[in-house]
């Protein structure tokens, strides 16, 4: 068989207004007509470099070496107009995060007719276009229906659907998934993989996969490469990367993800709340038949939160996990004091939430945020020192503010504090970012940190560090955690308990080695079955 | 799996009015409410100004006491505020907007009759400014540093910072009165000649070449806005990743640039476009004076000069209604055009 992409010795070099940098470094692939193969790496390896090289779609910046033949023609000799015939019609794109990498202002249905009516060699009329489009979307199991609807209309799932039925529109021999599910929660996840796996499958497409999840990519490929740095350091049957990794890289990026049921996957000291005594084990903070219901634009009422009994004890780190739109960022909203619910009520420390002035803002000292992206919750302008003491001038200020940021800073594990206190976000890598957050968090001695997938948007090996972090502060400081996320493989890592979220209400919770070994409700066992494993990777 | 089931279902509103009555209906009224206003602030705005207008209306003859009192009773000046304040909503009601002192006639006949000109004017600037502004944008975007957007750039800016009088006084010296061997192209004043041979044709080409001078100068001071807002727009829009997806579909540069970056770029503008529409009627006031155009502007001068107080505030009434109606318009057309918004 012909291969369908063949790359030899190919680099990619940026060249920037300051110094060259080196994106990729003699990268060597190949991949037989209709095989799968998965890229892994962490973000900046030049993974993302290396395949829209295939297309001639990096910027004018970027230098290509060495040859790329894709279905037998070296795409570097191509004519423009050459390339654009070979574009999306011998290889096409599913772009990560769908909503980016479809037009806002206009329909799915002329997007996915754009590439069909540019690569056809005759006339289509508008019946057989829109035929072809109906036909394609319920293949991706759309509904004929919607297609006059707009990208923002649709869920992520469904967005991502759209791409992967607009990747198969002129029928393409290879088709380039670029992280095409890392925006989406497990179960979405799952449904997007097997979908895709099987139309590939069915016509003999070849795949080739990009993520930092190497448990994606095994569950979606037979054969996977790993990169590092700019180089591929291992390629290989995915089985055998998944059980007997050989380069140290991909032993790193295989351990960063949980095995849930594997104890080496628990992180030394989860499940293992420190204080036992009497005190420790209080409700700290706790929700009692908490509802919150939002109206929607034509006044419907929409409950997001239903009747849901939630507490963490003083000195427990709790997941609560669930899918998106199930109400577990809502329902945090509400314990944090942002949001008043709409029935039951709040309490922290054994008092019902305060309403209004210097008491909830006392309480909000006590009860602090980290969110999903530190890159968005950090002031660009601000320098780590400025976001560390803000929250200490919201709170009166202290007298010795220099002090304690420089404490906070430590307790982040960014040491020594006083190399970070006069850098700016941009200058800090993703999980410094989040240790800077978590630092203004702690700059308040809170008891309870409650984190909104504080975790969702850092690299396999940075997670693990970050998650650390927590359990660290839990054992050293007593601060409690109550970490929302949709990954249950977090949740093993290090939490004590977990609560399963859906639609509003809570289904299941308890110790997680009960919830996640044992689960009794079938939602848990759906979600458990929704997560990627080397398990069940493909043979 | 039941959820994902559950989100492809359409859904639709259950009760009420429709969401774009609702929508249209609160935009027209919000607008309603701020006509109101400007009516309220047209009428007390003039009544605190200095002078006695019953003093102005008379300053070249002599008058007797009770002849001022004759005139200020005619004119309801004698009539406490509130009274002369309801009389004046009542009117504006049915369309009158008090007597002009130095016309001596109906105020909205006079804005009627001036309303044209300032609309052919501003209306036909405003269009050509928008287009060359939006072309040019486009085209300084896309090669961004380049000659042609460096030129585009600083031309349109230095014209953006010119004085409208200064500018339309050099144009008109230099091709409506000429200069050296020019000969004097165009006319320097007011909208047709006396002397026009019958004829629809004849007409509306005199009226076309007395309009060229205002129209230019207008244009050249009020393009830059749209071409920088268009060429920004577009700059946000080329890191867009849709338009590598455009690209990797096998598109030419230009489609990719006229069918995916121009119509998001676009947007932005809209508001202005029409922001500036409703200053069309008031933009001109200068233009038209340097030009003698016969529009509202200069009326608005005119009327300034005396101050004649019921006609000054018939413009005024005109020029922010003006204004508030186009923006109302500007607001219900964005919502075709983007999708998003037609959601919220």
């Amino acid at each position: 068989m012909n291969p369908i992409l063949r790359m030899d010795g190919v680099s990619v070099t940026y060249r920037g207004s300051a110094r060259p940098r080196q994106a990729v470094t003699d990268a060597n692939l190949t991949l037989e007509a209709g095989a799968t193969l998965g890229l892994a790496g962490e973000s900046g390896c030049g993974k993302t470099s290396l395949a829209l090289a295939v297309l001639r779609l990096l910027p004018r910046s970027a230098e290509v070496d060495g040859t790329i033949l894709l279905d037998g023609r070296d795409i570097e000799r191509l004519t423009w107009g050459g390339l654009r015939a070979v574009r999306w019609a011998s290889a096409s794109v599913v772009f990560q995060g769908a909503m980016h990498a479809l037009n806002p202002v206009r329909t799915i249905a002329d997007q996915i007719a754009e590439p069909i009516r540019l690569h056809s060699s005759e006339r289509l009329s508008a019946a057989v276009l829109r035929a072809r489009v109906v036909e394609l979307l319920e293949q991706v199991e759309i509904p004929g229906r919607r297609r006059d609807a707009y990208p923002h209309e649709l869920s992520g799932g469904q967005r991502q659907r759209v791409m992967i039925a607009m990747a198969l529109a002129c029928e393409p021999r290879l088709i380039i998934a670029d992280e095409p599910t890392t925006a989406l929660d497990v179960v979405v996840q799952a449904q997007v993989l097997s979908l895709l796996r099987q139309l590939v499958a069915e016509r003999g497409i070849a795949l080739l996969m990009i993520s930092h999840d190497l448990s994606v990519l095994a569950a979606s490929c037979r054969r996977l490469a790993v990169m590092y740095r700019g180089r591929l350091v291992e390629e290989g049957p995915a089985r055998r990367l998944a059980s007997s990794p050989e380069h140290e890289h991909t032993r790193a990026l295989a351990t960063a993800f949980p095995t849930i049921g594997d104890t080496g996957s628990r992180y030394p000291g989860a499940g293992e709340p420190a204080g036992e005594t009497g005190s420790a084990r209080r409700a700290l903070l706790s929700a009692e038949g908490v509802s919150v219901v939002f109206e929607d634009r034509y006044r419907n009422r929409v409950p997001a939160v239903r009747g849901v009994d939630l507490e963490v004890t003083g000195d427990e780190i709790l997941a609560l996990v669930g899918q998106s739109g199930s109400g577990k960022t809502t329902l945090a909203r509400t314990l944090l004091g942002l949001r008043r619910p709409d029935a039951g009520v709040v309490y922290y420390d054994g008092r019902p939430l305060p309403t209004s002035g210097r008491r909830l803002r006392d309480f909000r000292g006590n009860v602090q945020l980290v969110l999903q992206d530190p890159t968005g919750a950090l002031n660009p302008r601000h320098t780590v020192y400025e976001a560390v003491a803000e929250g200490l001038r919201v709170h009166g200020g202290a007298a010795d503010e220099a002090t304690r940021v420089r404490e906070a800073l430590e307790a982040a594990e960014l040491r020594p504090a006083e190399e970070f206190t006069g850098r700016f976000p941009h200058e800090l890598s993703g999980g410094q970012r989040q240790r800077v957050v978590i630092a203004g968090a702690l700059v308040l001695r809170p008891r309870v940190l409650v984190a909104d997938e504080p975790v969702a948007s850092l690299d396999a090996t940075v997670r693990g560090e970050i998650l650390a972090l927590l359990l660290r502060l839990r054992r050293e400081r007593g601060v409690s955690s109550l970490v929302i996320t949709h990954d249950l493989g977090l949740a093993w890592n290090i939490a004590d308990r977990v609560a399963v979220m859906r639609a509003g209400g809570i289904v299941e919770s308890g110790p997680v080695e009960r919830v996640l070994l044992e689960p009794e409700h079938e939602y848990t066992t759906e979600l458990l079955a929704a997560v990627p494993s080397f398990e069940r990777s493909v043979s | 799996m039941t959820d994902t089931r559950e989100e492809l279902e359409t859904r639709g509103p259950t009760n009420g009015p429709p969401p774009l009555l609702r929508f249209v209906a609160a935009k027209i009224g919000g607008g309603v409410v701020s006509l109101f206003l400007v009516a309220v602030l047209g009428f007390f705005l003039f009544r605190v100004l200095p002078g006695d207008p019953a003093r102005t209306m008379t300053r070249s003859t002599p008058v007797s006491a009770e002849q001022l009192a004759a005139l200020r009773h005619r004119f309801g000046l004698d009539q406490p505020l509130y009274l002369q304040f309801r009389d004046f909503l009542l009117n504006l009601l049915h369309g009158d907007l008090g007597t002009s002192y130095i016309y001596n006639r109906p105020v909205a006949e006079l804005i009627l009759e001036r309303i044209g000109p300032t609309v052919l004017l501003g209306g036909t600037a405003t269009v050509a400014a928008v287009l060359v502004g939006l072309w040019m944008g486009t085209r300084a975007a896309w090669r961004q540093g380049g000659p042609v957007d460096r030129w585009f750039t600083s031309v349109g800016l230095t014209l953006w910072s010119v004085p409208t009088f200064w500018l339309g006084l050099l144009l008109l010296m230099a091709f409506g009165v000429g200069v050296g061997p020019l000969p004097g192209l165009f006319p320097v004043a007011g909208m047709s000649s006396p002397d026009v041979p019958a004829g629809v044709v004849a007409r509306v080409l005199d009226v076309a070449h007395h309009l060229v001078l205002p129209c230019l100068t207008l244009v050249a001071v009020i393009y830059a806005q749209f071409m920088m807002v268009m060429r920004t727009s577009l700059l946000e829009e080329m890191g867009a990743e849709y338009l590598t997806t455009a690209r990797a579909k096998g598109l030419r540069e230009d489609l990719v640039r006229r069918r995916h970056a121009v119509p998001n770029a676009l947007l932005p503008t809209v508001t202005l476009i029409f922001l500036h529409l409703g200053l069309v009627v008031a933009g001109a006031i200068t233009v038209e004076t340097v030009f003698s155009w016969p529009g509202l502007g200069l009326l608005t001068y005119e009327a300034l000069r005396v101050p004649d107080l019921p006609l000054l505030q018939g413009t005024f009434i005109v020029l922010a209604g003006s204004v508030i109606v186009m923006n109302v318009l500007a607001e219900l057309i964005y919502r075709f055009l983007d999708p998003r918004v037609r959601e919220s």
